[in-house]
């Protein structure tokens, strides 16, 4: 099955409970195609783009509340060839139900400085992180700022591959 | 013969030109609350615990044993439940994934039924 890569090139953080609801275009989330549908998360990446110092605690978590009415996010096939996938999971930063981060299924944790700092995440094949179905907790995952969080300015990508 | 540092994955924090992060004491308890300060660049090889999906990255300091699951031969996290049982993720999956198909056989199953005359 064909990779992807869903991105936002430049959005500002926010520090968020787990629990709480999310603010539009301050995360990254992606919610499965389908109720049927595995994803395997390859690589996310985070760059700082912030012009002051902005210590970020992202965290990379199931949702326990999924986002309803989604957009925002640009998802591209990194094969240029491909043709697309049915059913396409779908990522995004803004919702009209907001998405809640899961308090107990948080499974990455990418603290770094958006002034000048990067942080990058592979997973070795075979030990990516998956996510099934388009419900919660097993079927959206999100890239958000954790509380402490300074709001600032990054921009991120997360690999991942349907199948 | 396979060794365990197949399942290795990567993780790479770069605060060379970065005036790098404080310990946050809201992050205890969340999965490996590293922190990599002013100038320095951390670079280290991460797992995924088999039983709960978290990543776990690797602290060459740590001399306790790590969690370890034989019935899947793959790393663990250290949660009691992760150590206790052979609950492997990808098992969970598959159930959720095999139970959302057979709700949709049956959903279809049903729809046959109702366009029946």
């Amino acid at each position: 099955m064909a990779k992807f890569s869903l991105n936002n090139p430049s959005f500002t953080t926010e520090a968020v409970a787990d629990g709480a609801n999310r603010t539009d275009a301050t995360y990254l989330a992606l919610l499965g195609g389908s109720s049927t549908q595995r994803n395997s998360i390859i690589e996310v990446y985070a760059g700082g783009q912030a012009t002051s110092s902005a210590p970020q605690y992202l965290l990379l978590a199931r949702d326990s509340t999924v986002g309803g009415t989604l957009s925002g996010g640009r998802t591209a096939a990194l094969d240029a060839a491909n043709s697309g996938v049915s059913s396409a999971p779908t990522g995004f930063t803004t919702a009209t139900t907001k998405p809640q981060r899961s308090s107990t299924l948080s499974l990455l944790n990418l603290t770094f400085n958006a002034f000048g700092g990067i942080v990058r995440w592979v997973a070795a094949p075979g030990e990516e992180i998956y996510t099934v179905g388009n419900t919660a907790s097993l079927g959206e995952i999100g890239l958000s700022g954790f509380t402490g969080t300074t709001a600032g300015l990054i921009g991120a990508h997360i690999i991942f591959e349907p199948a | 013969m396979p060794s365990k540092r197949r399942h290795e994955g990567y993780l790479l924090v770069d605060h060379r030109n970065s005036p790098g992060v404080p310990f946050n004491p809201a992050l205890a308890g969340k999965p490996d609350a590293l922190v990599t300060p002013q100038g320095q660049m951390l670079e280290s090889a991460t797992v995924t615990c088999s039983h709960c999906n978290i990543i776990v990255v690797l602290n060459p300091q740590r001399t306790r044993e790590r969690g370890y699951c034989p019935k899947c031969d793959h790393y663990v996290c250290d949660s009691p439940l992760c150590n206790r049982d052979c609950t492997p993720i990808k098992a969970l999956l598959d159930t959720a994934q095999e139970r959302a198909l057979r709700n949709l056989a049956d959903e279809n199953q049903a729809c046959f039924h109702l366009n029946q005359p």
